[in-house]
């Protein structure tokens, strides 16, 4: 065999030198031509080529697996709460610019429809509102559904089927907020595929609502540590129950809910202010909060809120009418807002810098709770969004109390002796409507407070919306119900081809 | 910033024309001398070896007459001094030259007389070369037989009109076996050449671009008269198909082609600008005029809402749209676009959207080298602005607003310093731009090899500052036959592109929206060198001074580098067999850079500075076997039978980093390292395939019936493995009815006719991968405690059943050539049905925001006629040539499951303005519809549009009534409707292609009609709830009864939103543009053979020269914003510039 191979290579190498000098180089252009044609259909027959990798992906085929996987779930659940869509921006200035606490300034068109009820359903922030909610809802469900049934350490299962609780009540809760009752998308609809639904009533909202924060106060622990602190909490989910049942005037309910939560390891901060300072932002007193870690997920209302010469951009001043509302000598006046003469330390080359009205186009103030600078200079990124403070709760219980009959000043002057203001004796929902506005100004209570209690026949938002106070302050019109809930947003409404309906007025 | 290498400044452009003159002019006549044909020389062929294609040497008897002085010196030495003395370049190989003594004194000697002398009896020889170079080597054994030649003198004449052709290649046939070298000439500028012939040949083969080869039996004739026949007929009888070529009679699908003389002279930074109004049924869609804006092609309408870019095929390499952006038009020899199905199915996975195929140049066999410089310049200007308010007018036109409003007017409107007039910040923006264009072309061959290279350079500065956009290219192409049965050809496209694109597309930010709005009243800068800011105020708004943001804050550039190359073997098996392979190769490499500086003096600061780079990198390799037969059986049967595997595989990589706090923002520190914080650094890796099997028929039958069938089977990385195959067949037919014995009596008249029709199925698989599969991204990053945790979430819903969108389309044809060829008239009609297009479909607000994937359930019909006439005349010394197309396309989105789509909403307002509906065209205008303005109290009163609105007390007069359409008394999101399509019902085109002497004159309009434009920008250009600059036009608002009926009145509420969207801002979008204009002037012979050129030819061209348009904006050629769904909404985009280009092209 050897032999006859080399002589036939001989022969063939003698044919290749009989051809021109041109031909040696031809034979190796014709090698490489068939090795084009055979690497084609070398390859070609192999139909695996068309198999491709999803680099650095996870399919769902191999995700759901390991309590790592778990935890990353429902870490993601949180994710959106800093985008500019949803506290970034978008809900702060939905939550609000309709008060008449602050004048929406900055130019986002949208936003002077917010301030004077002259939207409709295409009003853009309610899509992306609803949206982002819904967003939330979809991954809680998602883990819900998955954790449910992964065998890894119990403790860890039920803090995340809590956190997964918690987050769901929290969408569903700000968005029956905003729109009254939604479409309640669960486990169950998930697993059907089933998301054209209608709105449920305002009712069944509310129940599912309650039911997913008492599930998350049963599952959840009292307190975290560590790395865990900024995870809802027990307290957390007892505090949006207190809040909850507020809102359908459950009174008693509240006050039991909210009681957990005094009663709890959630004591008022020593200060004020320590509530709305990144060194001490995460104190047992901030039940809920929106987390911003600069560089990695941060909110954008502290940029938005403080003044153009300073790294902001002057939108939502406060009114005067707010600024006056403090007691003289309240020191919350000074911690949530900036008044001229208020010295800052802006870090950088601006170092040490007072406020003074000019800084703000409009109003002449600005909100401070969420305004820090880095030592460097420039606006510091890591400051929070707190949602829901025990502070909150104490005021809750007490306007439960004095509304169902009873005394109210324990919880209330709680508050204000932490504030180094005054006791009150007998307070009345005045002290209270008054109470609230100060200790809660720009955390986007106040509008909602007012529909409530209108509704409730304490208030006349009509009259008080209604009222000229000033160029920043024009009156309003606010009809009943119409402006009581937002519109759904018609995107959704087109979209459902008629699922959803509209909200009355609409 | 990073230093570019560019040209940008005047002086040293003036210095490269210098060069570039001198080059073209002087050095040839110096050097080059041996190539030209004068009185002074006549070539003498001796047998020589072709050392390589590059190394062209000719023994050339000179005659020039010389004065020499060589006193007893060395032969070398004498060399030396000869060489110096006629300014050629001596070189020789090795110690070859003896020693020996020379002397030679002489007032005039001829060159090569000098030359024999020296070298007599040394057994050394000389040869010239066209580079200038002496070259003496050993003679040959056989140099110095004696050749018996003829001699041959001659003109070569346009056969239609007379006029003499120069440059025309003549070379003798079989020279090269007879005496071992190409025996060749041209003609000069008069047509004349003279050429000697071995005795033993006898005939002549005569080139020329733009001509049908000639060959000419000398049969003892001297003196001969050439008549060449134009190109323009026999060049269009070969079309490119899908992997072949075809004589145009026996096409039977839809192709339409665009010639290289078409493109030439134009000066583009992409091909796709240079097909408009070209050929019918291609669209091609402008979305700017920025430097290397590259224009969306859409051929025979939108077929799909994803990519509905066509395929790119350069010679054989399939491609993408920015291939276009990366070759020079110069190095183009057609463009044939694949229209319909039947043609284009042949490429099946990519054809859905049309093929188009660019073939570029290359040598011809035989070829003597041919050398092109082509060089030329150009300015660019704005065409038109927008008049806004000058500044006293914008004062008192917003203190009106809040005298209306009943408000006290912001004092900063009292203010007399800034009621003063002082800048045009559109005409501070908009400045003069600058295009060059350089490129030197080589080609030539031997009788084995032929070869193209071609290098070239080009810098466009637009016309606003830092806008830019270079290329630098080089083209080699080369085919060689390695033996009779095997062929080798290589084509390879290296190219670097780089360019800033400047934000032109933003509400918020862009550059020319920010100058149409910043205050008239303030200077550019003040004083002192700083810029002025509109932190003075926020009455005047949060845009940044639009002068600062191009010249301090746009440092930004993407660069792009570009590998496209393939080779190529063919072999014969057997007459008419043959095997082919094609290995292909498409790499590039993308990098972008942007550098952000703090600014605190403009009111949109910024705290940090940082700087961004991403490097993209796509790797694309091609390996394809073909089989192909072709024979004819019998008398009357012509078949040709193609089969053939396609693997393409395409994988690709990301990064990307970015880092803040630089200390020093100086240029020299603006590279990452600098930067003290890490910000984030990101990277992904991706992978695609594509397998294909194809097999193709042409059938003729006795050259009337003519028969093409296709089949291809592709399978897609994109669909899992289930629904990742798919089928497209491809049928055509034809008859040439001019060929049958009845139309004898009229084929005096039509001399050709041919009618077809086809149908043909092709595929569409560009959508985002992976969509198969359900996916958990792993960007959900949360911070807790202050510590920063990730999470993981769906990002992605799956779809196993995605599968390829599909296109069939229907087409018929009527060919016609009249008159000997002097008219051409084509009308087509087809009808194209995109099926199981791919939609995402609006996604349940319940589903959240993960991507929901694209599911097969759209359908969208394309249907319309195609005209192309021609007509080419001569009058005289006066020859034209006027050609016209018109497409009439109608889109219709037939099926979309009862679902619209939403498309990207608009700047400040988030107003919504396009959406698709089924049963309408794709991307229509979708708002409010309005009827005048409430003229007075009373009629707002009792209008019943708003009769149950709760703002019907705050509406008042002088704000829009919309109309109430659903009745319910109230106006609302029910409301709106369709208030237009941005398609055009007809686009269409005309050339005029003339020339008279030495002077030619070319003419391209394009133009659309039946469109409209949504003018995004003036509906926030007449909004006065915004603290902006406004239209001047807003002069005319509504300010008492009767004043106005469309243009509101002056507020700050927002109460009535007059300014949403509405059919107010509808604009009529059609045009008429006078696209490009060529004058050019061909030296006169006189002049070429005293720069010692072959041709010279200077021109100037014109670009978007005029327009007509009842259009108000800046441009009416507006492109795709938000891509396939929205078109046509003007955004104060880049505009068009109008170009003026003086440029020179020369032959050597």
């Amino acid at each position: 065999m050897k032999k006859n191979n080399s002589i036939r290579n001989r022969k063939m190498s003698y044919q290749f030198k009989k051809n021109s000098s041109r031909m040696k180089s031809g034979s190796v252009l014709l090698l490489l031509s068939f090795s084009i044609l055979a690497l084609t259909f070398l390859s070609g027959c192999d139909e695996g080529v068309l198999d491709t990798t999803p680099y650095g992906q996870t399919t769902s085929d191999s995700f759901w697996r390991t309590a790592t996987d778990a935890e990353a779930a429902i870490n993601a659940v949180y994710h959106p709460l800093p985008s500019h869509d949803l506290y970034g921006h978008t809900e702060m200035t939905l939550i609000n610019i309709p008060s008449d606490d602050e004048f929406r300034a900055g130019d986002h068109g949208p936003h002077s429809d917010l301030e004077n009820f002259t939207y409709d359903a295409t009003h853009p922030y309610f899509d992306i509102s609803w949206k982002n909610k819904y967003e939330i809802i979809q991954r809680t469900n998602d883990v819900l559904i998955n954790v449910a049934e992964m065998d890894i350490d119990q403790n860890l299962k039920n803090r995340i089927l809590g956190e997964a609780h918690f987050m769901r009540g929290f969408a569903y809760w700000t968005l029956a907020k905003l729109f009254a009752g939604v479409p309640l998308i669960l486990e169950d609809d998930v697993l059907n595929g089933e998301y054209d639904k209608p709105r449920a009533t305002l009712e069944a909202t509310y129940a599912q609502i309650e039911s997913d924060f008492q599930q998350a106060a049963n599952l959840l622990p009292a307190t975290h540590d560590g790395a865990n602190i900024g995870r809802p909490h027990s307290g957390a989910a007892w505090g949006y129950l207190t809040m909850v049942y507020m809102y359908q005037e459950k009174f008693q309910d509240a006050i039991e809910a909210g009681s957990r939560v005094i009663e709890g390891p959630y004591p008022l901060a020593a200060s004020f202010d320590e509530n709305f300072s990144i060194q001490t932002q995460y104190n047992p007193e901030i039940l809920f909060t929106v987390g911003s870690s600069e560089g990695w997920r941060t909110q954008a209302h502290t940029i938005y809120t403080t003044p153009r010469p300073w790294g902001g951009w002057d939108f939502q001043a406060p009114l005067p009418d707010l600024v006056e509302e403090f007691e003289e000598g309240d020191p919350r006046q000074d911690y949530s807002i900036m008044m001229p003469g208020d010295i800052f330390d802006l870090g950088g080359d601006r170092g040490v810098t007072e406020f003074t009205a000019d800084l703000s186009p409009t109003t002449g103030y600005h909100f401070e709770k969420y305004a820090a600078w880095r030592d460097a200079g420039g606006l510091d990124m890591n400051m929070n969004i707190p949602l829901l403070r025990s502070a909150e709760v104490y005021l809750y219980v007490a306007e439960a109390k004095i509304r169902s009959g009873g005394n109210g000043d324990t919880e209330l002057n709680a508050v204000r002796s932490r504030a180094g203001m005054p006791a009150v004796t007998n307070a009345t929902m005045d002290h209270i409507i008054h109470e609230r506005r100060v200790e809660l100004a720009g955390e986007g209570r106040r509008h909602f407070d007012l529909m409530r209690w209108d509704k409730a026949g304490i208030v006349d938002i009509e009259q008080i919306y209604g009222e000229d106070r000033g160029v920043y302050d024009p009156p309003r019109i606010f009809v009943r119900p119409k402006h009581y809930y937002y519109a759904i947003p018609q995107n959704q409404i087109d979209i459902s081809g008629g699922t959803l309906e509209q909200n009355p007025g609409h | 910033m990073v230093e570019k290498l560019r040209f940008s400044d005047l002086s040293k452009m003036i210095c490269f024309l210098a060069i570039t003159l001198i080059v073209s002019g002087m050095v040839p006549n110096k050097l080059l001398a041996v190539q030209v044909k004068s009185n002074n020389a006549t070539i003498e062929f001796h047998k020589t070896t072709l050392a390589s294609i590059q190394e062209m040497f000719y023994k050339t008897r000179f005659e020039k007459q010389i004065s020499l002085e060589l006193n007893e010196l060395n032969l070398k030495q004498a060399l030396r001094e000869f060489a110096e003395v006629t300014g050629m370049k001596l070189t020789y190989r090795g110690d070859i030259i003896p020693d020996k003594t020379v002397t030679l004194t002489s007032n005039s000697i001829a060159v090569s007389d000098a030359l024999d002398y020296m070298l007599e009896d040394t057994g050394l020889d000389y040869q010239f070369s066209q580079e200038g170079y002496l070259l003496i080597q050993r003679a040959k054994p056989n140099t110095e037989s004696v050749v018996y030649v003829q001699s041959i003198s001659g003109v070569v004449l346009d056969a239609m009109d007379g006029t003499p052709i120069p440059a025309v290649n003549i070379v003798v046939v079989g020279s090269e076996e007879s005496v071992g070298g190409v025996i060749g000439t041209t003609s000069n500028v008069e047509g004349e050449f003279e050429l000697n012939v071995p005795d033993d040949l006898n005939t002549l083969l005569i080139t020329s671009v733009g001509y049908v080869e000639q060959t000419v039996d000398l049969n003892g004739r001297t003196n001969l008269t050439i008549e060449l026949e134009r190109a323009n007929e026999l060049l269009d009888d070969i079309v490119v198909v899908g992997y072949g070529m075809q004589r145009q009679e026996r096409v039977t699908g839809s192709i339409s082609s665009v010639r290289a003389d078409e493109l030439d002279e134009q000066p583009i930074s992409d091909l796709s600008t240079a097909l408009q109004g070209r050929a019918s049924g291609v669209e091609i869609v402008r979305s700017g005029g920025d430097p290397g804006a590259s224009g969306a092609i859409r051929i025979r309408g939108t077929g799909t809402v994803n990519n509905a870019d066509p395929l790119i095929v350069i010679d054989g390499m399939p491609s993408d749209l920015r291939s276009l952006n990366n070759i020079n038009s110069d190095n183009v020899e057609s463009i044939d676009v694949l229209k319909d199905a039947s043609s284009a199915a042949i490429y099946g996975n990519r054809a859905a959207n049309g093929v188009i195929l660019v073939t570029t140049k290359s040598g011809q066999l035989d070829q003597p080298l041919q050398v092109k410089f082509n060089s030329s310049l150009g300015f660019s200007q704005p065409v038109n602005t927008i008049d806004v308010l000058d500044a006293p007018t914008l004062a008192e036109l917003k203190r009106e607003r809040y005298t209306n409003d009943g408000i006290p007017v912001n004092p900063i409107w009292e203010d007399p310093q800034y009621q003063t007039q002082r800048t045009n910040w559109q005409d501070e923006l908009l400045g003069t731009g600058t295009i060059q264009d350089y490129s030197l072309s080589l080609q030539g061959g031997n009788s084995t090899s032929s070869f193209y290279v071609s290098g070239n350079y080009m810098d466009e500065q637009g016309m606003m500052e830092s806008s830019y956009f270079d290329r630098y290219g080089l083209k080699i192409n080369s085919s060689h036959n390695i033996s009779e049965k095997l062929n080798i050809r290589q084509n390879l496209t290296l190219s670097r592109t780089s360019g800033n694109t400047l934000n032109t597309q933003s509400a918020q930010t862009g550059v020319l929206w920010s100058a149409i709005r910043f205050h008239p009243g303030l200077p550019v800068k003040y004083d002192d060198g700083t810029y002025s800011s509109s932190q003075i105020s926020g009455e005047f708004g949060d845009i940044n001074n639009p002068i600062f943001t191009v010249e301090q804050d746009s440092d930004s550039e993407s660069e792009y580098r570009r590998v496209l190359g393939n080779v190529q073997a063919e072999y014969n098996i057997l007459p008419g067999l043959s095997v082919r392979g094609n290995l292909g190769l498409d790499y590039s490499l993308q990098d972008f850079y942007t550098y952000n500086i703090i600014i605190d003096d403009q009111i949109r600061a910024r705290s940090r500075n940082s700087l961004d780079r991403r490097f993209t990198e796509n790797r694309s390799i091609l390996t394809e076997a073909f089989l192909d037969y072709s024979n004819s059986l019998g008398e009357n049967h012509d078949i040709d039978v193609l089969g053939g595997i396609i693997l393409e595989k395409f994988q690709g990589e990301t990064f990307r980093a970015n880092r803040l706090d630089f200390t020093d923002e100086s240029e020299s520190q603006r590279v990452l390292d600098a930067g003290n914080t890490i910000n984030l650094a990101d990277g992904t890796t991706f992978e695609d395939a594509l397998l294909s099997y194809l097999g193709r028929l042409n059938y003729a039958y006795d050259d009337k019936y003519l028969l093409t069938a296709s089949l291809r089977y592709d399978g897609s990385s994109r669909f899992s493995s289930d629904n990742r195959w798919g089928l497209f067949p491809a049928f055509s037919a034809g008859w040439r009815i001019s060929e049958e014995s009845f139309f004898d009596g009229l084929r005096s008249t039509i001399n050709n006719m041919r009618i077809t029709a086809g149908w043909g199925r092709s595929g569409n698989q560009s959508i985002a991968r992976n969509q198969f599969l359900g996916l958990y991204g792993q960007n959900s990053q949360y911070s807790f405690n202050g510590a920063q945790v990730r999470g993981i979430s769906q990002t992605r819903i799956p779809n196993r059943d995605i599968s390829w969108e599909t296109v069939e389309m229907l087409n018929f044809g009527l060919h016609t050539r009249w008159l000997e060829d002097r008219v051409n008239a084509t009308i087509e009609y087809f009808i194209k049905d995109s099926k199981d297009v791919l939609l995402a479909p609006p996604i349940l607000g319940t589903l959240g925001t993960a991507t929901v994937p694209d599911v097969n359930v759209g359908e969208i019909r394309n249907k319309g006629f195609e005209i192309e006439l021609g007509y080419s005349g001569v009058i005289g010394q006066f020859n034209y040539n006027v050609t016209g197309n018109a497409s009439f396309i109608k889109n219709e989105v037939t099926n979309l499951n009862d679902d619209f789509l939403s498309s990207r909403r608009y700047g400040r307002p988030d107003a919504e303005i396009s959406r698709t509906f089924e049963g309408e065209p794709i991307a229509t205008f979708f708002g409010w519809k309005t009827d005048g303005l409430y003229q007075n109290q009373q009629e707002i009163d009792s209008d019943p549009n708003i009769s149950n609105d709760s703002r019907q007390d705050i509406i008042q007069p002088g704000d829009v009534r919309f109309i109430d359409l659903n009745g319910d008394g109230q106006i609302t999101g029910e409301d709106r409707a369709i208030l237009g399509s941005p398609h055009p019902d007809m686009t269409y085109g005309l050339s005029l292609t003339s020339g008279y002497k030495n002077f030619s004159l070319n003419l391209h309009f394009a133009g659309a009609a039946g469109v409209e434009i949504y003018n995004a920008d003036r509906m926030q250009g007449l909004d006065p709830t915004y603290p902006f600059n406004m239209y001047a036009e807003v002069e005319n608002r509504w300010n008492g009864q009767g004043s106005s009926n469309s243009i509101p009145r002056m507020t700050t509420l927002r109460d009535n939103q007059n300014h949403r969207t509405s059919d107010l801002f509808i604009e009529n979008g059609n045009y008429l543009r006078l696209k490009s204009f060529t004058l050019g002037y061909e030296m006169p012979a006189e002049v070429n053979s005293f720069l010692g050129t072959r041709g010279l030819r200077l021109y100037v061209t014109g670009i978007n020269v005029f327009t007509v348009t009842p259009y108000t904006g800046i441009d009416p050629e507006l492109g795709y914003t938000d891509g396939n769904l929205q078109r046509n909404v003007d955004f104060a985009q880049y505009p068009q510039p109008r170009t003026w280009t003086f440029g020179l092209t020369v032959d050597f």
